[in-house]
């Protein structure tokens, strides 16, 4: 392999075929980078490529945090927006738009499009709450969950057979779906005026309160987090070593340490702003939120199945060309039946989360269904995830759904608390058209 | 012209190529019956042909009403009184109006899920402008200008479809979420209403909806309207045949102004019944003329205008369209100003049936989307592109409104009725799927 990066991609892409590598430009933007890069130069410069030619990632997402971080930290009254209590808020507001986000992500790269999320991740977490209540079902926490995540995901399962297997658009088939368990959901719930709220006394439905509520002490946190860079660490290394025992390609060595260190500071940056105290000074209130792990093992689990999975490959191959995966041998119909599946299963997941983070309230008024669908959309979309299949990850998701939760919160604090304020619609409407705007052209730009 | 139908096709239909007519039974199937039939019963028989190959038109639709209007009747005999009838004909006219806006959406193959919003913000635009102590402008410079500003929604959006190739579906998406703000910003926060009857432009509005004309005025209205109807189909029939080219059979023609007249004068008898409970309301609302005058035009441009062909181009294939010198980027921004100015007027009549706008209902009358997409699928419009007209949306409305008007009536909670709504939307959008299977493949 030489070092010149201009003809490593067609000595190194195994997959590359001589069609791609008439132009070296076009083959290195549809190769990661690690896999070409020799040094971290050569690794900056390909990423660099690949941003260029439209397959930009997590940049335009993370630099819009970092503008809409700036932008609210100036306009709001006091500066508040970056203070550590509003930090851990922001989280906590903006756990069901990632986590619906993530759900609605596996569609997505369906190209197909999920617009019952909402109303599913409601029902999901009715549920869930209706299960565990103590006069009543009093089901263990655990089985209450599974049940809430089994049920949606027959739903969605549903839905995703008349997409797959009767070919309604899928637009059209999760439209009805929504007006349909929007329905269900206050059927469900008992009445429209009806509240399920969760006992915190008793222990069992108190763990479901805790899981947006609850906190772990700094010390605790600061020993996770060790151990999860110290294990990440290990197994990115063992990844390597395994990669060139069996005389593959790796990615730079540096590389990696910088990977790790990034994860390193990221995590310590999160346990200290948790760390300050966001009480008063008489009742402290101090940890980080069982949601953040929570959001995170999730993200780490659907990037494990999306990446390293035969069903990931699947995925993205139905994705980004149905026609040719069915004549690989894949399955597309039951692909697409199992992703709506997962889609609702992980929506209904959101839902529980969502009670929890209303205190471990439930009524018909906790979240409009329409409402959550849309900004569940738009999360997925700014996060980076194509509308037209075949590109996004699960991070994507939890980073558009952030951005979404931080456009909510900024502009409720500019409205003196008020979560319900013109600019609620307008800003995040606007950016999912930019958003949108971003993914057709950066289609155009990259290879058909 | 032979009278052996399975001849005619061929002979007759200018359009059809040699590759058509292969097998008569798809040609006949493609071509409306209308063209082929030289006498009743041959019209007859090729509207059954067109049926059973999936092209299928109203007859669907007008047999759910029927159901509807049975099922409903036999569970509450006041559902087909004169009171609930015109009842219903008022609350359908919101949902027939969005049908037809979404129907141009839908021709090309896409969609638009912003009607429903735009229909709020037309109203709240509307709403404040007559508002003495605000703007104060007279009524129908109102509603003049709430419709430009709603034609002006439309021309970004279509522009974004059209032009910069976004899909639909996100385009009015992210339209639906702006315009939602948009709207609260015009409400400036309070209520706005136009229920104050001792100013004009107020009261104008007001009658849009809940204003009838006397009943002498309706019997004047229908004959001139059977009288147009009539006259304008015998004189084209009539010049058809001056030039030598295929006209419907006269009886067809005869039988369809006889049915108008009679559909007609069974509405104007029904809206005449005085249905107050104490004094006196009675006569056709001021609605049901807007909304047929909409039906008509859109039906015109549709059916009738190069427009409309290349329309309906578009939707059955763009790229042909555009082979054959369609420009699409501009026939797809009229599509969605048209929609969004239909919208606009739905807005306006909103307004006055809602009386007093607050938040809560501009969030509402986003819900209203799904009723028009649902109005018009179940109508016979396709998901598809390209097959569809604006009658389906009229009827599909209906359809929707008896539903919500009868479940109403029977005292069922909003969240069933909801439930049997998206029922029937799915069940309309598999009749498409695989009415569109057992067509003949046209691509």
């Amino acid at each position: 392999m030489t070092a010149d990066p201009g003809e490593t991609k067609a000595g190194t892409a195994g997959a590359g075929t001589t069609d791609l590598t008439l132009d070296a430009t076009v083959a290195a933007a549809d190769v990661p980078p690690a896999i070409l890069a020799q040094s971290l130069g050569q690794y900056m410069r390909s990423w660099w490529l690949r941003v260029r030619s439209g397959n930009s990632g997590v940049l335009p997402v993370v630099l819009a945090m970092v503008l809409v971080a700036v932008v609210f930290e100036i306009v709001t009254p006091e500066h508040a927006f970056l203070r550590p209590s509003n930090l851990v808020y922001i989280f906590g507001l903006s756990t069901v738009y990632m986590v619906l986000a993530m759900a609605e992500t596996l569609v997505l790269l369906l190209a197909e499009v999920d617009l019952s999320v909402g109303a599913v991740a409601l029902i999901g977490g009715v549920i869930a709450f209706k299960l565990v209540q103590q006069p009543g079902p009093n089901w263990p926490w655990w089985l209450a969950v599974l049940a809430s995540l089994a049920i949606c995901g027959a739903i969605g399962a549903l839905q995703g057979s008349l997409t797959a297997l009767l070919r309604v658009p899928s637009f059209v088939a999760t439209l009805a779906g929504f007006l349909l368990f929007s329905g269900v959901l206050i059927i469900v719930l008992g009445g429209a005026d009806t509240t399920v709220s969760l006992n915190t006394a008793v222990e069992n439905q108190n763990i479901i309160y805790d899981m947006v509520q609850g906190l772990i002490p700094p010390v605790v946190a600061w020993i996770i987090l060790a151990v999860v860079v110290v294990a990440a660490a290990a197994s990115q290394w063992l990844r390597l070593a395994a990669r060139r025992r069996r005389g593959l390609s790796t990615p730079p060595l540096s590389l990696i340490a910088i990977r790790i260190g990034l994860m390193a500071v990221l995590g310590a940056a999160v346990v200290i702003v948790c760390s300050v105290n966001r009480g008063s000074s008489l009742r402290s209130v101090t940890g980080i939120p069982w949601v953040i792990p929570i959001v995170l093992v999730l993200c780490a689990a659907w990037t494990l199945v999306l990446q390293r999975t035969r069903f990931g490959r699947y995925m993205y191959a139905t994705g980004g060309n149905p026609e040719a995966a069915r004549r690989a041998g894949i399955n597309i119909a039951a692909i697409r039946i199992w992703a709506f599946g997962l889609c609702s299963a992980t929506a209904a997941l959101g839902g529980i989360l969502l009670g929890s983070f209303f205190y471990g309230e439930y009524s018909s008024n906790t979240a409009d269904p329409g409402q959550l669908v849309l900004y569940t959309v738009a999360a997925a979309v700014i996060g980076g995830v194509s509308l037209f299949g075949g590109r996004g990850k699960a991070v994507h998701g939890v980073l558009g759904g952030l951005l979404i939760g931080g456009i909510a919160y900024g502009v409720s604090l500019l409205n003196l608390g008020s979560l319900s304020t013109p600019l609620q619609y307008i800003l995040p409407g606007g950016v999912l058209l930019v958003a949108v705007l971003i993914d057709v052209s950066s289609r155009r730009g990259a290879v058909a | 012209m032979t009278a052996d139908p399975s001849q005619t096709p061929a002979p007759t239909a200018g359009a059809t190529t040699a590759d058509l007519t292969l097998d008569p039974e798809v040609a006949a199937a493609d071509v409306p019956p209308a063209l082929v039939a030289g006498s009743l019963g041959q019209y007859v028989r090729a509207s059954w042909l067109q049926v059973r190959s999936g092209n299928s038109g109203v007859l669907p639709v007008v047999l759910g009403l029927v159901v509807v209007a049975i099922a409903f009747q036999i569970a509450n005999s006041k559902f087909l009184s004169a009171q609930n009838l015109v009842n219903l004909l008022e609350q359908s006219t919101v949902y027939m109006l969005l049908a037809m806006a979404e129907i141009f959406a839908l021709l090309l193959g896409e969609i638009d899920l912003s009607v429903g919003l735009v229909m709020g913000l037309g109203s709240v635009v509307v709403a404040e402008l007559v508002q003495p102590s605000g703007a104060n402008w007279p009524w129908w410079a109102a509603i003049i200008v709430t419709l430009l500003a709603c034609a002006g929604v439309g021309a970004i959006q279509g522009t974004l479809v059209a032009r910069l190739r976004m899909p639909s579906f996100i385009v009015t998406l992210g339209g639906l979420l702006i315009m939602e703000g948009v709207a609260i910003i015009v409400l400036g926060g309070s209520l706005v209403g136009i229920g104050n009857t001792q100013y004009g432009n107020e009261n104008a509005l007001y009658d849009i909806f809940y204003g009838s004309f006397t009943p002498v005025v309706g019997w004047v209205l229908l004959v001139v309207l059977v009288a147009a109807a009539g006259a304008g189909m015998w004189l084209r029939d009539a010049r058809k045949r001056r030039r030598g080219l295929v006209a419907a059979p006269r009886s067809l023609t005869v039988l369809k102004i006889a049915l108008i007249a009679v559909a007609g004068a069974a509405v104007v008898v029904v809206c005449n019944i005085n249905r107050a409970h104490s004094g006196v309301i009675e006569g056709i609302p001021y609605i049901l003329p807007i909304v047929l005058i909409v039906l008509g035009a859109c039906t015109v441009l549709l059916q009738r205008t190069r427009f409309g062909r290349y329309v309906y181009a578009i939707g059955g294939s763009a790229e042909a369209a555009q082979r054959a010198g369609v420009r699409l980027a501009s026939i797809r921004t009229w599509c969605f100003v048209l929609a969004s100015v239909i919208s606009g007027i739905a807005g306006v009549l909103f307004a006055s049936w809602q009386v007093s706008l607050t938040t809560n209902i501009i969030k509402a009358s986003n819900t209203y989307v799904l009723l028009a997409v649902a109005a018009a699928v179940i109508g016979g419009t396709s998901l598809f592109g390209g097959r569809g007209k604006t009658i389906h949306g009229v009827l599909g409305g209906l359809v929707i409104g008896g539903i919500y008007n009868g479940l109403y009536l029977l005292g069922v909670s909003s969240q069933w009725i909801e439930v049997l709504v998206a029922a029937v939307l799915l069940t309309a959008a598999l009749i498409d799927v695989l009415s569109r299977r057992g067509a003949p493949d046209r691509t």
